[in-house]
């Protein structure tokens, strides 16, 4: 996975979190490629992948506002990643693995 | 016809064949019995109603399957809106009936059902949500109201489903044969089930390997052959049959609860969603009684505008009204009634997408919101018995009233001020009576205790969901605790 753009990286409120949302970032960012870095600061332009990480299933981040910011994002609202329970020990794994698949799948168009 | 008229739902029920026992008796025609029709009447006011301009948009919503306008208790949410109209929906129910109206235990199973079933195929390869959306396209085809059953007789709570002296005290499967499953057992407290035209069975509780055939969920004919159902008494349901409308309390709406037992019910598996997955029991329960605990954040408070509204009519007909404490207790009961309002809207604006699409409403305020329903009612049901003055409990006849010679007498030491007939006065204290200790106490009372799960199962919830250490790690950044 190369990574020329940084992935966007967008966090809600964190008022009642059942998530250790700056923890799980922490691990994702180690479990990132050589090269792959992640950044809230958004650039002129949408970024092309980006990570919405919201602390509880009600995911109030993800509002029309905020989506407009990527073309393409990984949505965590608490323990799940795309809606998908998943335990709290595996989501960056799955969250990176998601990263790799839309790379894959969608590459160039992004 | 995907909205029913209210006459062609009582007449879709006369077509049915149930069996009911009433009393020690076979009841031959449920809909006229004067014991169970004002419980039909609450039911149908759910289609009434939807057919009402002036409340069609809390009473309706736009199928995600056929985008055709159906009546909201078929439909599944599709955005936290749908979860808060869910809410007011069920509010203006409680205010127009008084009552239980019944249809909402259906309107929770089939959300419940509709993401497990979905997250049931996804992992293990099964076919239940293709077959769960085929019912339910029917069930908003035709508008039917469907009876939600989840709770199991349960016998010894010490002992679990499959080490019960009796297995039948837990509905289960008996029998798989190639063209579908044979279950015997019952579900208790069946809100409805006699008004309604499908059944949907879900386990009772969270299941393990060992009690798997009690892993179990159908839909099935209200009257399918195999079913039978033994009608539940409520205080003072006799007084229906006295041919009165004074001492009812309620003459129109009411609910009622039945002995729904299965019998060795043939189910079709095309009409199973869950047979023998037990390790998805608990996911169908906590999403079945989360919906519940929300819906009664709606209809308790509609039956409390009912009784709040019925307690001020009561002090204006004593001449009481100006009095400050009986402004106080309204006041208190008012509040009382929207905290119980707020809950409910509060765990809808909180809702979540499933996997499936559909909506679930937040577990924790869900679970809060019944556990002050598990409360709050008794305070208003007290405050309204306060209000009311004991003649709500002593008060004479309305035989006695219409009698050509004590009538006059009764006229004249039961009245309240001057402007106003005795008989309203008889007529609003029947009505407190019927809500805080006849009939109607059924749902307002003992329902808001044990309905959609006993308090404790509430407190489960809630300290599951309480994210206590997170809390934990609040107090020790504030109080410099650096471990």
């Amino acid at each position: 996975m190369s990574c020329m753009d940084p992935i966007g990286l967008k966090y809600c409120g964190g008022c009642n979190p059942h998530i250790d949302r700056s923890g799980l970032v922490r691990e994702i960012e180690n479990r990132l490629p050589y090269g792959c870095t992640l950044a809230t600061d958004q650039p002129s332009g949408p970024w092309k992948i980006a990570i919405l990480v919201c602390g509880c299933p009600k995911a109030c981040a993800d509002r029309p506002a905020v989506k407009s910011m990527a073309r393409c994002w990984i949505h965590v609202g608490g323990a799940t990643v795309e809606w998908e329970p998943v335990s709290k020990e595996r989501m960056a794994e799955a969250i990176v693995r998601k990263i790799q698949e839309i790379k894959l799948e969608k590459g160039a168009f992004l | 016809m995907p909205l029913k008229t209210p006459e062609q739902y009582e007449e879709s029920l006369r077509k049915m064949n149930f069996k009911v026992y009433l009393m020690g008796e076979r009841v031959e025609n449920p809909v006229d019995h004067p014991i169970i029709r004002p419980s039909m009447n609450s039911v149908k006011m759910t289609y009434t109603l939807a057919q009402d301009p002036r409340h069609e948009d809390l009473m309706t919503a736009k199928s995600h399957l056929t985008g055709r306008k159906i009546n909201r208790f078929c439909h599944i949410h599709q955005n936290t809106d749908d979860l808060v109209r869910k809410v007011k929906m069920q509010r203006l129910m409680g205010q127009k009936t008084g009552a239980c109206f019944q249809r909402c235990v259906g309107m929770d199973a089939i959300n419940a059902v509709d993401s497990v079933a979905f997250e049931m195929d996804k992992k293990l390869g099964t076919q239940y949500y293709e077959r769960f959306i085929k019912f339910l396209r029917m069930m908003q085809q035709e508008d039917l109201t469907v009876d939600g059953a989840m709770t199991d007789p349960k016998g010894d709570r010490s002992l679990s489903p499959s080490q019960q002296t009796d297995p039948d005290l837990y509905t289960r499967v008996v029998e798989k044969r190639k063209d579908g499953i044979v279950v015997r057992g019952a579900k208790a407290h069946q809100t409805g089930a006699i008004n309604s035209h499908w059944i949907l069975v879900m386990p009772t509780m969270t299941m393990t390997k060992e009690d798997g055939d009690y892993a179990v969920s159908f839909v099935a004919p209200a009257d399918a052959e195999g079913i039978f159902y033994i009608y539940g008494r409520q205080s003072c349901d006799t007084r229906k049959l006295e041919g009165g409308n004074i001492d009812v309390g309620n003459k129109e709406f009411g609910g009622h609860e039945a002995l729904m037992v299965f019998d060795n019910l043939f189910v079709p598996w095309e009409n199973v969603f869950m047979c023998g997955e037990y390790e998805y029991s608990g996911a169908l329960v906590e999403r079945f009684a989360g919906y519940h605990r929300q819906s009664y954040g709606g209809c308790k408070v509609g039956v409390g505008d009912v009784l709040i509204g019925a307690a001020a009519l009561a002090a204006d007909y004593n001449g009481a009204a100006k009095a400050s404490h009986i402004k106080d207790k309204l006041i208190e009961m008012v509040h009382l009634n929207e905290t119980l309002y707020a809950c409910g809207i509060a765990c809808s604006a909180e809702g979540c997408k499933t996997e499936s699409g559909n909506y679930l409403i937040d577990l924790l305020l869900a679970n809060v919101c019944k556990q002050n329903v598990t409360r709050l009612p008794y305070e208003i049901a007290r405050l309204a018995e306060d209000i009311a003055g004991g003649l709500m409990v002593t008060m004479a006849s309305e035989q006695d009233l219409r009698n050509p010679e004590i009538g006059k007498v009764v006229e004249k030491y039961f009245k309240g001020i001057a402007s106003i007939p005795t008989e309203y006065r008889c007529r609003v204290l029947r009505l407190i009576e019927n809500i805080t200790l006849g009939t109607a106490a059924v749902g307002y009372r003992t329902e808001s205790m044990h309905g959609a799960g006993s308090p404790q199962a509430q407190r489960i919830m809630i300290s599951r969901q309480g994210n206590l250490e997170y809390k934990k790690k609040l107090a020790k950044e504030i109080a410099g605790i650096k471990e």
